[in-house]
């Protein structure tokens, strides 16, 4: 991580604050806050406070491949610290196309200087991935400037510090990496090697842990601890079932059975309405989205599993499980289910009429042998 | 000789878009071409998936204007199955739409447009004193525009800059001779920038209240998921309702005394890009914000018609489920029909990509080629603009005394002719002044939204048709949302209950889209043409012409 | 009773203990484990409706998850003790193993298969016959071990970081995360039903039409066989032709 002084003489974020009409007082519940949100002990917030106050702005290059801009969005929706902090004074946003001023060769010429920079130890940068890259017919279904964008992202990781990938395009693959992914589109991780990599999956992710990553690395000087798949664990570790007002009701097994039922009003357990909750590792119930307003599952639909690999092919949405896709057929597990077990009841059946027949058989052979000798005698 | 000019990636929009201008010797551009350079295949995806869980994949097509997509698609999956909304539910996704639109154009004035206009580095010369005298004559009953506020933004500004890390600012375009805004109004700009920011992420509390979250709120075939309960606090009750109010009343005065006067202020500076930027001069709209369920069209808010040849004279009907009317050409785009067709409704639409152009890393698209990841759609064979103006002149031209009290308002007070809004200039201030009747439809649903609920109707869904096995074997529908940036239809057809295809076209894929059989530009393109450029290294005006469309790529290609 | 009908019977049949207890014990304590299993396991997937009362006073839900929790552990207490008699056990403990390597194991196999087929019970096993012997490793065995590895990758992950999430939490990223977990782990769940079914039947078929005692030996352990059968052992355990 940036640890090591960046560039020109640059304002730290405490500098920048008190330029922007926060006292020192605002300064410190800021910073307070801050740490909170990030799940920190009060005996840190001194730490949350020189870092904030004497580190320079950390520049960030913001890619963005095959994506909805919607984790850009999000991250804009920031309640704490809100996204004009982060972008005057907590980092240098070097390079977002979608909020750049400059346009064409002079924002390519920005990064080109940067990476060129950064490979002669110059200079640092972290960079942050939104969507992600196709892969096939060598990458034509997203350029940039004319060059592919997996050559631009290998371009540009190959000096990064380290790598964010936003959302679940970047994390995961997301929608365009759905069956039957027409484009080949792949995750950061499949597309670059040997950089860290730090997936924030969700789509989009929440802004309060889009930003609080973010505080966490220019407070700490280092990436939060990640799980075994490489998310921050401070706001993957948990299942939203785990957290979820509702649980208590599925514990009663109180379900809401129809869209808005009598359940629906009294807040009941979505898990038959197809919740993705009990599958889904998220902060949405914690933190809450926009501020902490509500959240899916909050406000009466399901969670559709967003943060979890592969949610778009494991649908239908409405089923509690998802569909089974077998060469040629896509069915459910109960369905397969039922029909192995038939199957074995019917297998049984005709084995026992086989049975059945051969009894039959061997007694009317028996039968006609006794007839015969009979007859036999009666000659 | 034709210089060529090429500005890859344009910003301060969302997803990819090229644009290649060939300038005659005076710097004028003479011909343009607008190429969308990514593509996901969202339709294909969609095929053979419940119609029921289309809207979540199909609202992921973009996440600026998240929610247009999902909310024509399950209007779309309505329309097929047969399925009205409750009321209620009508009424709430009508204040979820007005809402996006209003976010997304204040957004798009402050963050995606305004740098064209406005030039940070010549805030820094600015008066403070002299700034809050210009903010309070511009907006009186805005509360911050006090000397010492714009002294601190000032100060904001200059240690930003000097601080050397200039981030978003960087190699941009400050001091070009086309900034033309005094250094005061330069700085009142940057002030609302930040206001506008800090503001945006309120308004979308609405969606939250409702769908969950905002970006990508939940949405449900048959009505919204969310239950409506005044005696529940585990519904929507009196204290969400409550925070909805409150959120729009805020976007009334943004808009009203932030966005608006900033917009008429700044226009003031620019009346010469009233004549620039006209395009296609065709204009159209689906209509939107039901009162009487989807059907009653002459009910919307937004009206339904289009406009040929400027001719504010005569509404055409638009039937978007009549094969003659919209058809898809993709003769200049990577894909390929089947049978060597040419042109499709959407209904029998057909998406295989067909990549022919250059080979990456490449300096020129082939303007004989193929050349973009859009389709070419084109109206009874006219290419038309949709989007906020289009929206405007339908409404104005169908004489709704409400567009037209907003418009000729604002032609009076910039002292320009109605012609003036066929133009760069024209097309964003219709996005602020219909941005004054959203905010005011949004009380008005809201009120409506309580005038139900008195009269004790709070049924949110219908759920007679949820079950696959109640729907047709084989039906077809079509969706609309009048999004952001214009007339957004979603056509599905469902057989035995999978989608058999869907196919989007979408309001920028309207606007952005590349040349037809004819060889007719589309609107980004025609706008383009004739411009005059100060230096053609420096594309500025390109940025205005091309922002004032409010360029969204994901959508345009999806 | 026929006393001389007995007496020819003592003369051509003498009981073998083949099933020591702990087989047996592990038998019928396996057989309910994976009957509640199942059966709770099928309602977690589809609950009824429990549509009255207040949450905090119910738990039906709860309950249900945790008899199948409760039978689980049964089951996983069960399963590695009859691994281990595997080892521990007499030779039918081992009976039946699929020795796919062995061309006599093949052989075993599909005369099995083929004598099933037409009806002939002439054939008679001490231990397990081959056929049976591949059954119970594909279904109890692998998809038991399969069962547990993914149920308990899903218990673990009500408590992150805790013993059963770090011990087998990383199956459930190499199955495509959570969800697919559940629905591999439901998926399997059909697997043990279909082979209860075949198991049942084709023990009671057996044991009707056999006359070793076949059906009471999970019971008694024992079964019978022919004197002049103890002189040949090819059928005994498995191991032979
Ligand atoms: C849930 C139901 C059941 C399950 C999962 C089950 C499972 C098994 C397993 C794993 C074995 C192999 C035993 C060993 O080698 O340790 C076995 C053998 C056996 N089971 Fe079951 N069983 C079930 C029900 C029954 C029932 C209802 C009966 C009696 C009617 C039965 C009778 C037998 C007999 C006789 C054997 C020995 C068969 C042989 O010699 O190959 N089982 N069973
Ligand atoms: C033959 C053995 C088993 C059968 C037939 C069985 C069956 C099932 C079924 C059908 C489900 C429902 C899946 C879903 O809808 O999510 C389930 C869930 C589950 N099972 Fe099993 N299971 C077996 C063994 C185990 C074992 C050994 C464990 C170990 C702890 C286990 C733990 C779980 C857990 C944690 C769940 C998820 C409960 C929830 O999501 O609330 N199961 N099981
Ligand atoms: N074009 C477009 Fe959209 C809008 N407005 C969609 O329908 O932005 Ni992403
Ligand atoms: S992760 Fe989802 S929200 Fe983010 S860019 Fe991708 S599709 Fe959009
Ligand atoms: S609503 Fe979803 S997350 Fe919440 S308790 Fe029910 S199943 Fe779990
Ligand atoms: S759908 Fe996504 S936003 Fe949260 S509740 Fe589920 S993870
Ligand atoms: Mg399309």
């Amino acid at each position: 991580m940036a640890t090591s002084p960046i560039l020109s003489p640059s304002l730290t974020t405490y500098e920048l604050l008190r330029q922007h009409g926060v006292s020192r007082r605002q300064f410190l519940s800021f910073c307070a806050m801050t740490a909170a949100s990030l799940g920190l002990d009060a005996k840190e917030v001194p730490r949350v406070v020189s870092a904030l106050e004497t580190k320079p702005r950390l520049p960030v290059v913001w890619l963005h491949g095959l994506e909805c801009t919607c984790c850009s969005e999000s991250f804009l929706r920031s309640s704490h610290p809100i996204a004009q902090d982060i972008v005057l004074n907590m980092i240098s946003l070097d390079y977002d196309d979608t909020l750049q001023a400059a346009a064409g060769h002079q924002v390519e010429q920005i990064r080109k200087d940067l990476v060129e920079r950064a490979k002669r130890g110059e200079a640092e940068y972290v960079l942050a991935v939104e969507g992600n890259a196709p892969t096939r017919d060598g990458g034509v279904y997203c350029t940039v400037a004319g060059e592919t964008f997996l050559d631009v992202l290998r371009e540009t990781a190959a000096h990064a510090k380290f790598v964010i990938a936003w959302g679940s395009c970047a994390s995961n693959g997301c929608v365009q990496a759905a069956a039957p992914n027409p484009t080949g589109a792949k995750p950061v991780h499949e597309c670059i090697t040997g950089k860290p990599i730090v997936k924030v999956p969700g789509c989009p992710p929440i802004a309060e842990v889009m930003t609080g990553l973010l505080t966490y690395v220019l407070t700490f000087g280092r990436l939060p601890e990640l799980d075994r798949i490489g998310r921050p664990k401070m706001f993957y570790r948990q299942r939203l079932h785990d957290k979820c007002l509702r649980r208590s009701f599925f514990d009663a097994g109180q379900f809401v059975e129809s869209w808005d039922d009598e359940g629906a009003h009294k807040g009941w357990c979505l898990y038959k309405m197809g919740c993705r909750g009990p599958t889904t590792y998220n902060s949405c119930a914690t933190f809450k989205w926009n501020g902490g307003v509500s959240w899916p599952i909050g406000s009466g639909h399901g969670c559709i599993g967003c943060s979890e690999e592969h949610f778009w092919d494991d649908g239908p949405f409405y089923e509690r499980l998802a569909n089974v896709h077998l060469p040629g057929i896509e069915t459910t597990p109960q369905t397969i289910g039922v029909t192995l077990a038939a199957a074995a009841g019917a297998g049984i059946a005709a084995h026992l009429a086989g049975l059945a027949i051969q009894r039959a058989r061997s007694k009317s052979q028996a039968a006609t042998e006794k007839a015969n000798t009979n007859s036999e005698m009666e000659v | 000789m034709v210089t060529r000019i090429v500005v890859d990636p344009v910003t301060r929009i969302e997803g990819h878009l090229r644009v290649e201008a060939m300038l005659d010797d005076d710097n004028r551009i003479r011909e343009a071409l607008s190429s969308g350079t990514m593509w996901r295949g969202i339709e294909v995806i969609l095929q053979g998936r419940d119609p029921r869980d289309a809207w979540a994949f199909a609202q992921r097509i973009c996440g600026v204007c998240t929610t247009v997509h999902a909310l024509a698609s399950v209007r779309c999956v309505e329309n097929a199955i047969g399925v009205t909304v409750p009321k209620v539910a009508e009424i709430v996704r009508n204040i979820m739409y007005l809402t996006q639109l209003v976010q997304d154009h204040v957004i798009h004035f402050y963050h995606l447009h305004a740098l064209d206009w406005v030039d940070i580095v010549s805030a820094l010369s600015a008066d403070p004193k002299a700034t809050a005298e210009l903010a309070q004559k511009v907006s009186p009953h805005w509360p911050k525009s006090s000397e010492g506020y714009f002294r601190d933004t000032a100060a904001t500004v200059k240690k930003f800059v000097d601080s050397g890390q200039l981030g978003l600012f960087a190699n941009a375009y400050w001091g070009h001779p086309a900034y033309k805004l005094p250094p005061e109004a330069n700085l009142m700009a940057v002030a609302h920038y930040l206001e506008a920011l800090a503001w945006q992420k309120e308004l979308v509390k609405i969606h939250t209240v409702f769908g969950g979250k905002n970006p990508h709120p939940s949405y449900l075939v048959g009505g919204v998921p969310c239950s409506i309960d005044l005696q529940s606090d585990t519904a929507i009750n009196i204290e969400r309702l409550e925070l909805v109010r409150s959120k729009i009343l805020e976007a009334r005065d943004i808009v009203e005394q932030l966005y608006v006067p900033d917009l008429l202020a700044i226009a003031s500076f620019y009346k010469d890009w009233a004549a620039i930027g006209e395009g296609v001069g065709n204009y159209m709209a689906y209509g939107d914000v039901p009162q009487n369920g989807i059907a009653d069209v002459a009910a919307f808010r937004f009206p339904r018609g289009a406009i040929l040849g400027k001719n504010l004279g005569e509404v055409l009907e638009v039937d978007p489920t009549n094969s003659d009317e919209i058809l898809e050409e993709v003769g200049r785009s990577w894909y390929r029909y089947p049978d060597g067709k040419t042109a499709l409704h959407p209904w029998d639409g057909h998406t295989e990509a067909h990549y022919t152009g250059p080979k990456p890393p490449y300096d020129h698209l082939d303007e004989n080629g193929a050349y973009s990841w859009l389709k070419t759609p084109r109206w009874k064979g006219h290419a038309v603009e949709v989007g906020p103006l289009a929206r405007m002149l339908v409404g104005y031209a169908t004489g709704r005394p409400e567009f037209k009290e907003v418009v000729d308002s604002a032609l009076g007070r910039l002292g320009v002719p109605a012609s003036a809004l066929f133009s760069t200039l024209g097309r964003t201030a219709a996005r602020g002044l219909e941005s004054q009747l959203a905010v005011g439809w949004l009380q008005d649903e809201f009120d409506r939204l309580i005038e139900a609920l008195k009269n004790g109707e709070n049924s949110t869904a219908n759920t007679t048709k949820w079950s696959p096995d109640s729907w047709p074997n084989d039906c077809k529908g079509f969706g609309f949302a009048e999004a952001p940036r214009g007339a957004l239809g979603h056509w599905i057809h469902i057989q035995d209950g999978k989608i058999a295809n869907y196919q989007c076209v979408v309001p920028t894929t309207w606007n952005a889209s590349p040349k037809d059989a004819q060889g007719r530009p589309g609107p980004y393109e025609s706008a383009l043409i004739g411009t005059p450029m100060a230096d053609p290294k420096q594309p500025v005006e390109i940025l205005r012409t091309i922002h004032s469309f409010d360029p969204c790529l994901a959508c345009a290609s999806h | 009773m026929d006393v001389l009908a007995q007496s020819r019977r003592r003369r051509l049949y003498e009981p073998v203990l083949v099933w020591q207890w702990p087989i047996r014990i592990f038998h019928w304590v396996f057989a309910s484990a994976i009957t509640v299993l199942f059966v709770t396991g099928i309602y977690i997937t589809h609950p009824i409706s429990n549509a009255t009362g207040e949450a905090g006073g119910l738990s039906r839900m709860a309950t249900v998850r945790t008899i199948h929790f409760t039978a689980a552990a049964v089951f996983t207490i069960a399963f590695f003790w009859r691994v281990a008699w595997f080892f521990l056990g007499n030779r039918y403990a081992r009976s039946g193993f699929p020795q796919l390597w062995l061309p006599s194991w093949w052989r075993s196999f599909l005369r099995q298969a083929w004598n099933y087929l037409r009806h002939d019970y002439r054939d008679v096993h001490l231990g397990h016959n081959a056929l049976a012997g591949l059954s119970y490793v594909i279904v109890p065995v692998l998809g038991g071990a399969f069962m547990m590895g993914t149920g308990f990758a899903m218990y673990g992950e009500s408590n992150p970081g805790g013993f059963w999430d770090s011990l087998c939490g990383w199956i459930r990223p190499l199955l495509g995360g959570s969800f697919r977990t559940h629905t591999a782990h439901h998926l399997v769940a059909w697997f043990f039903l279909v082979f209860v079914i075949v198991h049942v039947y084709l023990v009671l078929m057996n044991g009707t039409q056999q006359k070793n005692g076949l059906i009471s030996s999970m019971i008694s352990g024992r079964k019978f066989r022919r004197i002049e059968d103890s002189q040949r052992t090819e059928n005994d355990d498995g191991q032979g032709a």
